[in-house]
């Protein structure tokens, strides 16, 4: 009995997170702590898209204005011409957040592998937000920065322990020559 | 058929009534009109809501505000300018035409000098411009009663659209990019938002180039004891935003004011002098300022469009259709350069 009410009441919370937007961007690291008036603002400034399964969100080496975060399905980040997957994201998710920064071309591809619903925020409507709320659009940028950082600092890391790890190879490849 | 393109063809549906819409709103001339005067408020006014906004009002106040802001204004200059007006206009009827019948013989002399040259001898201008004024002192209260209702009706339909065209101008445009298919959606957000920068700047200036041309005039009008200056002054602002044929219009009729009710010639020369270094200044230093990147068009583009303008709304026609026709510039300059930067297949 108590496992239904349990199930019950798990199912209509998750009903509830689904249908409720704001519950979603809170979770974005984005917009983690902001409260409920600033999360409203930053819902009027996004827009709701819905893709069929196998349909495009963008190609790789199209101009990107915006990101895009999961509000519902499962999408495949591809890189081309290969067409190979890097990874797939769902629900709570985003993706092309650095396009928020700049006017860089698409790196990869992202195609919906399920029916989807997104929701994209954009760097005109970021600018304009700037313009009437400086604040909270400072508040935005700033995080999308950190987090663009972030992964650069991930990605330098990365480099390095490959290049110890492409030294170490040269190394051991030059001695067994020997 | 998949839902995908059951979805694109509802799009496509929707667009298409979109446009036929629009096209039957400018069939319909005297709506049309009325549309585009709100828009274009709309749009200068834009800045101020947006200015607002940053103080914590929020979109539907700033818009109120600003909507009382502008009636006070109007209640403040009808209350002060238009007697002042109406009293110019009145002192058109009773006015003895004395100086008129000297500033017109003047000129009658000069003009008679001038077709001796051509052999040509009988020039009777008198009799010619007390004919138009008579007629147009006449023409002017007919015409404001003939056309009470539309001008009433364009005076509540006017704020009434720009109220809302202010305040729901973000779920308008949300709205229709929501119509716009998933392949086209950025590309188009990202036009629309080059476009706003682009036109947004264009008539904001050419609005300010008016006011500040209108201002200048009437206070060069004043200095030069240039009867009904005002109205002058104001019309020639106006006018100012028709190219070529504006300034002319407005250098013109002040000096026939002059020659009417001054019968000074010298003076009505003055006047016309005193306009075209108007006009340099406009174009040098005002021009440049407020208007920045003109939409650069051909003169021959320039003319045709006037005439086509006034043809098909008269003045109103003559006035906007140079923005009208930037937009559409701008529209086609920036669709074609965002359009190289999205692969469409």
């Amino acid at each position: 009995m108590s496992s239904f009410w349990t199930d019950f009441l798990r199912n209509h919370k998750e009903k509830k997170r689904e249908h409720n937007p704001l519950e979603l961007l809170s979770r974005v690291p984005f917009f983690e702590e902001m409260n409920l008036h600033e999360l409203k603002v930053v819902e009027q400034i996004l827009h709701c898209r819905e893709y069929q399964q196998g349909e495009y969100i963008f190609h790789q080496g199209e101009r990107g204005l915006g990101m895009y975060i999961i509000r519902k399905g499962v999408v495949a980040v591809v890189s081309e011409p290969d067409n190979h997957e890097l990874s797939e994201l769902k629900d709570g998710d985003f993706f092309g957040e650095v396009a928020l920064l700049d006017d860089s071309y698409r790196s990869a591809t992202v195609r919906a592998k399920t029916d989807c619903t997104v929701f994209g925020l954009f760097q005109p409507d970021l600018a304009a937000l700037i313009e009437r709320d400086h604040r909270l659009g400072l508040k935005i940028i700033m995080r999308v920065a950190r987090h663009a950082c972030q992964r650069l600092r991930v990605s330098n890391e990365k480099i390095i322990s490959l290049s110890a790890e492409l030294a170490l190879l040269k190394n051991s490849a030059t001695s067994d020559l020997k | 058929m998949s839902i995908g393109s059951i979805r694109h063809k509802i799009h496509l549906v929707t667009l298409f009534t979109v446009v036929i819409l629009l096209l039957g709103l400018l069939y319909i001339g005297r709506v049309a009109e009325i549309v585009i005067v709100a828009a274009l408020l709309a749009y200068i006014l834009d800045p101020v809501v947006t200015r607002l906004e940053r103080y914590g009002v929020s979109r539907a106040a700033a818009t109120t505000l600003i909507m009382f802001g502008i009636m006070l204004l109007l209640v403040v200059v009808s209350c002060t300018l238009v007697p002042l007006a109406f009293e110019q206009i009145q002192s058109m009827k009773h006015e003895e035409s004395l100086t008129t019948v000297q500033g017109v013989v003047s000129l009658e002399r000069f003009l008679q000098k001038f077709a001796a040259l051509f052999g040509l001898h009988q020039i009777s201008l008198e009799e010619l411009l007390e004919q138009l004024k008579g007629g147009l002192v006449k023409k002017l209260p007919d015409f404001l009663m003939k056309d009470s209702v539309s001008i009433l009706v364009g005076l509540i339909m006017v704020p009434f659209m720009m109220f809302f065209m202010l305040k729901d101008v973000r779920s308008f445009k949300k709205y229709f990019i929501s119509l716009v298919p998933n392949r086209y959606f950025e590309f188009t957000l990202d036009l629309i938002y080059k476009m706003e920068q682009q036109l947004g700047n264009y008539l904001r200036g050419q609005f300010l180039d008016a006011v500040v041309f209108g201002v200048l005039a009437t206070a060069t009008l004043w200095a030069l004891d240039v009867p009904y200056f005002l109205i002058i002054g104001i019309f020639a602002g106006f006018a100012n935003l028709i190219p070529f044929v504006g300034p002319i219009v407005g250098a013109f009729t002040a000096s026939i004011a002059v020659i009417f009710y001054q019968g000074e010639l010298v003076r009505a020369i003055y006047v016309l002098v005193a306009f075209i270094v108007l006009k340099l200044i406009d174009d040098l230093l005002i021009q440049p300022l407020a208007v920045g990147k003109h939409v650069n068009l051909h003169p021959m583009v320039i003319a045709l469009a006037i005439l086509a303008g006034g043809h098909l709304f008269g003045i109103l026609g003559m006035l906007l259709v140079i923005p009208f026709l930037g937009f559409f510039k701008v529209v086609l300059e920036e669709g074609i350069a965002t359009y190289r930067k999205y692969s469409f297949d």
